[in-house]
């Protein structure tokens, strides 16, 4: 039991991560908070599963045809969903343009893939044991993208660039950094952080439509958990997240886990409303 | 008789009246095609049972019209793709019922547009047959004119009860669902039934279809004693992990319930292919390999016209060509026997329609049942066994 829950529990706690860190990318450049996270990470899965299962290719084509395919998205979600509603992010209209590409891209893949769940390939050509590669590759998936986006943003001009956007885009513009190129490139790399977390995720979880929502809304807990903005608070809240819904599935069981989930995550909201990660905001009065 | 001046008047006065409201028409009509509504889903996520049942449908109604038609008419097919959109189902059945006047509609043939499209089609009065299970799809009082000529979901989930605890023997059984509508829906309806004739139930629970490790529900099934697993559930990914997951715990219980378990997308996803072994899905007896491996013969009749007319069985399955047959032959019995308005339809099949023999299967209506398959002919069949669209019997059928 206890090797279930944690190989089930950390592998399902690196997508919830992944796909948190995804909503963060695009948050901090634009301040959208895009709810099509979720439904580019399972296209992730569904593109490698036609890429490699459907089309023949290599494994390796597959992924890098399926990452290109993830930034293209992120760009093309930057332009139809995020520019148009820059101007008025207090009227919150992301939400609805965010969540109509979403919907369209569920929608497109129920027509043109499938709505039943489709097998993803095996991604490395052997057998182990003991914790097998459906567990540790989301896991190595969230641990290569959070030591790549630490080292951007520490140690590129360009990363640090983007923390100039995120923490000030008026300032950013006025220094003359060109804001609109960065926030099409956080787009593009969250699109890419997407498809990879439905990539790493598609042997425990398969090739599904299914899995958009609930990326989406698990995906979702570990950001307001760990606060907006904070990809340290969505790791820590992803891993936790994952861990505690699989003791609740062997504790509780059934839909009840879900539920278990749920609770945790609105008592810890009302009494941490900024998230565990997060700074309360300062407010001027 | 002696023809005076006023009667020959009179009567040239009631020809040329009878001439001008158009009774003479019906002899010019005779010879017109009758339009029958005909509401498949072609395109989009449910068309593979479309695909499927329209290959019989059309068989059914070629081979009709080859044979001289209804008393000299042609049927004609006035056919709308749902593209399994039940919006597009609800304004496809108005187009049929209210600019082409058909009297009759077969179809939608899956549940989701079937319920989206019951009312209005009822509201326009047009005798209306389909073949899908929901139960609440059929109301005598609601849908007066409606028929279904396949099994309700009562009577799959009484099949595939009567299955575990009279055929297995298992006294013990674990039901467990999915938590979409028919998953609950199905788990509250046929827990009730499998305590009623004698079976014990030691787990029963619904569970999000997404999670991706069953394995504390099949713990939680194995340590309540079950000897059979019962999964109600379409989708294709939780059946395939419960089917895994028994493997995993290499336990050997039989699993029984719903058709997609046999399916080709749960087969897909299993992790070896004999984790396939003892899943016992529902089918129907007509349309099943006996253990000597032999259709009946009315079904190898059906199989070799199948071939004839070049009607492909291996890319779907048995039951749903011959579904769409039987609901085509249903129509076209109904308009030669009964009549062409929808009433006179309606009429014909709840008071003549008994013991009527299907290749599917046999139908029976009343004016108080639209329900007419038997429940004889729902039974199981072994899930790893499908060879040109059937399937083998499970066993311990006769």
């Amino acid at each position: 039991m206890i090797e279930s829950i944690l190989s089930h529990g950390i592998a399902l706690g690196a997508v919830y991560a992944l796909t948190g860190i995804a909503y963060n990318v695009m948050y901090s450049s634009s301040r959208v908070f895009s709810f099509t996270a979720g439904t580019v990470g399972m296209l992730g899965g569904v593109f490698g599963s036609v890429f490699i299962s459907s089309m023949g290719m290599p494994v390796i084509i597959g992924f890098l045809l399926t990452v290109i395919v993830g930034a293209l998205l992120g760009l093309f979600i930057e332009f139809v969903a995020a520019r148009p509603v820059l101007k008025s992010l207090d009227q919150h209209l992301y939400v609805l343009s965010t969540l109509a590409v979403s919907l369209g891209m569920l929608q497109l893949t129920a027509i043109f893939f499938s709505t039943d769940a489709v097998p993803f390939p095996r991604i490395i050509p052997f057998e182990t044991e003991f914790f097998d590669q459906k567990f540790w590759l989301p896991i190595l998936a969230c641990v290569v993208t959070v030591v790549g986006i630490e080292y951007l943003s520490r140690k590129t001009l360009v990363g640090r660039a983007f923390l100039a956007v995120a923490e000030d885009n008026y300032a950013a513009r006025a220094l003359g950094l060109p804001e609109q190129g960065l926030r099409m490139a956080s787009f593009a790399l969250a699109g890419v952080i997407g498809v990879v977390t439905g990539f790493a995720a598609g042997q425990m979880m398969f090739a599904s439509l299914s899995n958009g929502p609930l990326f989406t809304f698990y995906g979702f807990v570990p950001v307001a958990l760990g606060g907006m903005g904070s990809n340290r608070g969505a790791v820590i809240g992803g891993l936790l997240l994952g861990l505690f819904q699989q003791m609740a599935n062997y504790f509780f069981g059934g839909v009840f886990a879900s539920v278990a989930v749920f609770v945790v995550f609105i008592v810890v909201l009302l009494a941490r409303p900024e998230g565990l990660a997060g700074a309360a905001t300062a407010r001027r009065v | 008789m002696k023809v005076t001046r006023r009667k020959a008047l009179t009567g040239g006065a009631a020809v040329a009246a009878a001439a001008a409201t158009g009774v003479f028409k019906p002899a010019l009509a005779n010879s017109e095609p009758i339009a029958v509504g005909y509401l498949p889903a072609f395109t989009g996520p449910s068309s593979s049972t479309g695909i499927g049942i329209g290959r019989g449908t059309e068989l059914a109604i070629k081979e009709i019209n080859d044979a001289g038609g209804i008393k000299g008419r042609k049927i004609e097919l006035v056919m709308r793709d749902t593209q399994s959109d039940p919006t597009k189902a609800v304004n496809a059945a108005a187009e049929l019922t209210r600019r082409h006047k058909v009297s009759v509609i077969w179809g939608p043939l899956n549940s989701g547009e079937t319920a989206a499209v019951m009312a209005n089609i009822a509201r326009d009065k047009v005798a209306h047959l389909h073949p899908c299970w929901v139960d609440t799809l059929i109301d005598v009082k609601k849908y007066p004119l409606a028929f279904r000529s396949a099994p309700s979901n009562q009577q799959i989930g009484h099949a595939a009860n009567h299955y575990v605890v009279n055929v297995l023997k298992a006294k013990k059984v674990a039901v467990i669902s999915d938590a979409s509508g028919y998953g609950t829906a199905s788990l509250d309806a046929y827990v009730p039934m499998l305590k009623q004739i004698g079976g014990e139930v030691v787990y029963a629970s619904s569970v999000d279809a997404n999670n991706p490790d069953l394995k504390p529900e099949l713990l939680r099934m194995q340590n309540g004693g079950a000897e059979a697993i019962m999964p109600w559930s379409v989708n294709a990914g939780f059946l395939a992990r419960i089917i895994n997951t028994r493997a995993d715990l290499n336990w050997d219980v039989p699993i029984v319930g719903q058709t997609t378990l046999g399916s080709g997308q749960t087969k897909a996803l299993l992790a070896k292919p004999e984790n396939w072994e003892k899943v016992y899905p529902n089918n129907f007896r007509n349309l099943c390999y006996d253990p000597s491996g032999k259709l009946p013969p009315q079904t190898v009749e059906f199989v070799e016209r199948l071939k004839k007319a070049g009607v492909s069985t291996s890319d779907t399955l048995l039951w749903w060509i011959a579904c769409g047959y039987d609901g085509a032959r249903l129509v076209a019995e109904a308009l030669r026997e009964g009549g062409t308005s929808s009433t006179e339809l309606a009429d014909y099949w709840k008071g003549k329609v008994k013991d009527w023999k299907g290749i599917y299967g046999t139908i029976t209506f009343s004016p108080e049942n639209h329900n007419g398959f038997a429940d004889t002919d729902v039974i199981m069949c072994q899930a790893n066994s499908l060879k040109d669209g059937a399937f083998t019997l499970a066993p311990g059928y006769a």
